[in-house]
């Protein structure tokens, strides 16, 4: 009878070997995200995005007529868990990753998706990501040098702030983002009175800002994440410092606003467009259909990045009729502007995307943003 | 001359969280020698179970009665779960190796931290902004909020009750025979399955009274926020003496002023790493703590 039960049981699982041979007629989409931790908000964001996308284009009859499978991997924002998540994905079979959100976790996993040829688009702004120009690489998003540049120009010229207080933490993304404006800051002649680091997600940076309130600063420029800036505008006010609040791209989110409080009134935030000012119909037909499928509006401008980033992708694969990543790259630097929700996508050969567009918004009573530049 | 005092401020404030937490680790290890590596997630999880009870048993609106009701009702329920712990997580290993409490402790802290994220979900919840009036004192430049006294002044208070209570109170002589020798305290009659609740009761309250605190303060809580916090506390515990409860108080107070004047004074960046080099130091020259008695080796 054990005999007979093994036996059987054996069978039974062999049936599944064989029958997931058959299922190779899907195309394969991997999203590595931090669906958990302090990014969950734009982790999940990313992953939803995604998910819309695909159903809406397996019911169109999918990519050259197979279905599309999506496969999630939680990379918690960090570097370990981003490598583990890029071997998983890559054992998963999939032929391009959506991800990170961070440039930390993108960068982690980077290598990995170039050694197996496995295509990747995110929308990590440090210009670390594209300075190997691996052929699988294709940022979404515009790189920190170009922010660099703008915020300069808008503290210097337009501003004229005469001390500067910069912030950073220790990313990849905001130490990048924030040597960049300290460079060009000082280019244009900028006085900087104080650069330092906050410890993410330690949340207690009222030491730091003691330190810098005795230095008298006209501005306080941070170029980290939105779950750090919240409290840190919100701790500045505490302290009594009056320095006007400028965060860089990463603290465009919903969270900026819960966290920093009746302080996040005045603060401001240089970014790209977000989602509600896209001007392109296709946009808002995204949005649209985002916010009937999840019922809320995707939390930033990032999710929609990535999202632009797999429409290219999938363009690609119809319009070069195979699933070669190599075929997918070559494409996808060589084609003229498709257009995005995010503008026109177009990349050259090191994997930075060409065109650019910031803005400065001023946030209001409402903790909505109001544009105070073109 | 004025951020001097404003970072004595801010480290005190730090520092007293630190302390409450503390104490938890330190009381239970002086009855257990056990390191309750789950209490930093207990501690979390009071955060959690706060804003839950603010908004759901007493309707979100903020009064003196329902921010003393806010900390009495979340006191009681981690100070439950903190016995239920001990039950499930360290009774049934009270005679088995040293490593495997730890190890359970570990395992006890992930099924605290995880059940959290799928109660409440992965992303930032935000505890309820607007329990204490937002009143702000500016002494000569030094500015302190009511919140910050709030903490300050709660935790001198607590931490005075629970001196008394260890030392002039029957339980709180209980509590320390048994710390001391659990065989001879049984033999004197003392419960000793008692005090260890007790035990367990008292120090998660405290680190209830702290999450409370961690929760109004800093508003955005995640499921992940207890590891950073218990790292800091038990660092505290073991700087003051572990096993030794003004040794908490006191190791907890000096690695917040510590930390605040590093990263005033010296360097943000280096916070860390000098703080945890007087840990070292301390451990080096002192290896029992600051106010950790020599244990006699048992041989």
């Amino acid at each position: 009878m054990r005999k007979l039960f093994t036996t059987l049981a054996v069978l039974i699982a062999a049936t599944f070997f064989v029958s997931s041979s058959y299922a190779e007629d899907v195309i394969k989409i991997g999203v590595q995200a931090p669906t958990t931790g302090s990014y969950a908000n734009e982790g999940q964001g990313i992953d939803k995005a995604v998910r819309l996308l695909v159903e809406q284009k397996n019911a169109e009859g999918g990519l050259l007529g197979k279905k599309i499978k999506v496969y999630t991997c939680d990379d918690e924002g960090t570097a370990q868990a981003a490598a583990i998540c890029g071997r998983e994905l890559v054992n998963k079979g999939v032929i391009a990753v959506i991800g990170s959100y961070t440039s930390t976790a993108a960068q982690a996993a980077q290598k990995i998706y170039y050694n197996a040829g496995v295509l990747q688009t995110s929308d990590g702004t440090a210009d670390a990501l594209t300075e190997n120009g691996y052929w699988t690489f294709f940022r979404n998003s515009n790189p920190n040098s170009a922010e660099a540049v703008y915020t300069a120009d808008w503290i210097v010229n337009e501003k004229k702030y005469d001390r500067i207080a910069i912030i950073t933490d220790y990313s990849t993304f905001a130490q990048g983002l924030g040597n960049a404006v300290e460079k060009e800051t000082k280019k244009l002649g900028g006085n900087i009175i104080y650069k330092g680091k906050i410890k993410a997600n330690s949340q207690n940076y009222t030491p730091v800002l003691t330190k810098i309130k005795s230095m008298n600063p006209d501005v306080i420029y941070f170029s980290g994440y939105y779950s750090d800036g919240g409290l840190l505008r919100a701790q500045q006010q505490q302290l009594g410092i009056e320095a006007d609040f400028i965060g860089g791209d990463a603290n465009d989110n919903p969270d900026f606003v819960k966290l920093a409080g009746s302080a996040a009134e005045g603060a401001y935030i240089i970014n790209v467009p977000t989602p509600e000012l896209l001007p392109y119909d296709v946009a808002k037909d995204f949005l649209a259909a985002y916010k009937e499928k999840y019922n809320e509006m995707p939390p930033s401008i990032w999710t929609v990045l990535n999202a632009d980033g797999l429409r290219a992708i999938m363009h690609a694969i119809e319009e070069t009729k195979s699933t070669d990543t190599k075929t997918i790259a070559n494409y996808l630097v060589e084609m003229d502007p498709y257009p995005g929700f995010s503008g026109d996508l177009a990349w050259d050969e090191t994997g930075e995307r060409v065109g650019s567009s910031y803005l400065t918004y001023r946030i209001n009573e409402n903790g909505n943003y109001d544009v105070v530049s073109q | 001359m004025d951020i001097f005092f404003q970072q004595i401020i801010n480290g005190l404030t730090i520092g007293s969280l630190y302390a409450l937490i503390a104490l938890g680790y330190t009381m239970v290890y002086g009855i257990l020698k056990l390191i309750n590596f789950a209490h930093g997630d207990l501690v979390a999880l009071s955060a959690f179970i706060g804003m839950t009870v603010f908004a759901k048993i007493l309707g979100g609106d903020a009064s003196l009665f329902a921010v003393i009701a806010l900390f009495l009702i979340t006191m009681a329920v981690i100070a439950m779960a903190g016995v239920a712990l001990d039950k499930a997580a360290y009774k049934p290993l009270r005679n088995a190796p040293r490593l495997s409490a730890v190890v359970s402790a570990l395992g006890a802290g992930l099924v605290i931290q995880n059940g959290i994220m799928l109660t409440w979900g992965p992303n930032v919840n935000f505890f309820p902004g607007d329990l204490v009036p937002n009143i702000v004192w500016n002494i000569g430049g030094t500015v302190v909020t009511f919140i910050q006294m709030l903490i300050l002044v709660l935790s001198l208070i607590l931490m005075i009750a629970l001196y008394l209570f260890i030392n002039k109170t029957k339980m709180g002589t209980a509590i320390r025979a048994s710390a001391i020798d659990k065989d001879a305290s049984r033999l004197m009659g003392i419960n000793v399955d008692r005090v260890i609740s007790l035990v367990f009761i008292i120090g998660s309250a405290l680190g209830a009274v702290g999450g409370i605190f961690i929760g109004m303060h800093y508003r955005g809580i995640t499921f992940e926020m207890g590891w950073q916090y218990g790292l800091y506390a038990f660092v505290a515990a073991i700087m003051g003496g572990i096993g030794n409860i003004p040794g908490a108080m006191l190791g907890g107070i000096l690695l917040g002023l510590f930390n605040a004047l590093i990263a005033g004074y010296v360097s943000s960046t280096w916070t860390d790493a000098f703080t945890f080099l007087l840990l070292i130091l301390i451990i080096i020259f002192r290896p029992t703590g600051i106010l950790g008695e020599r244990v006699a080796e048992k041989v």
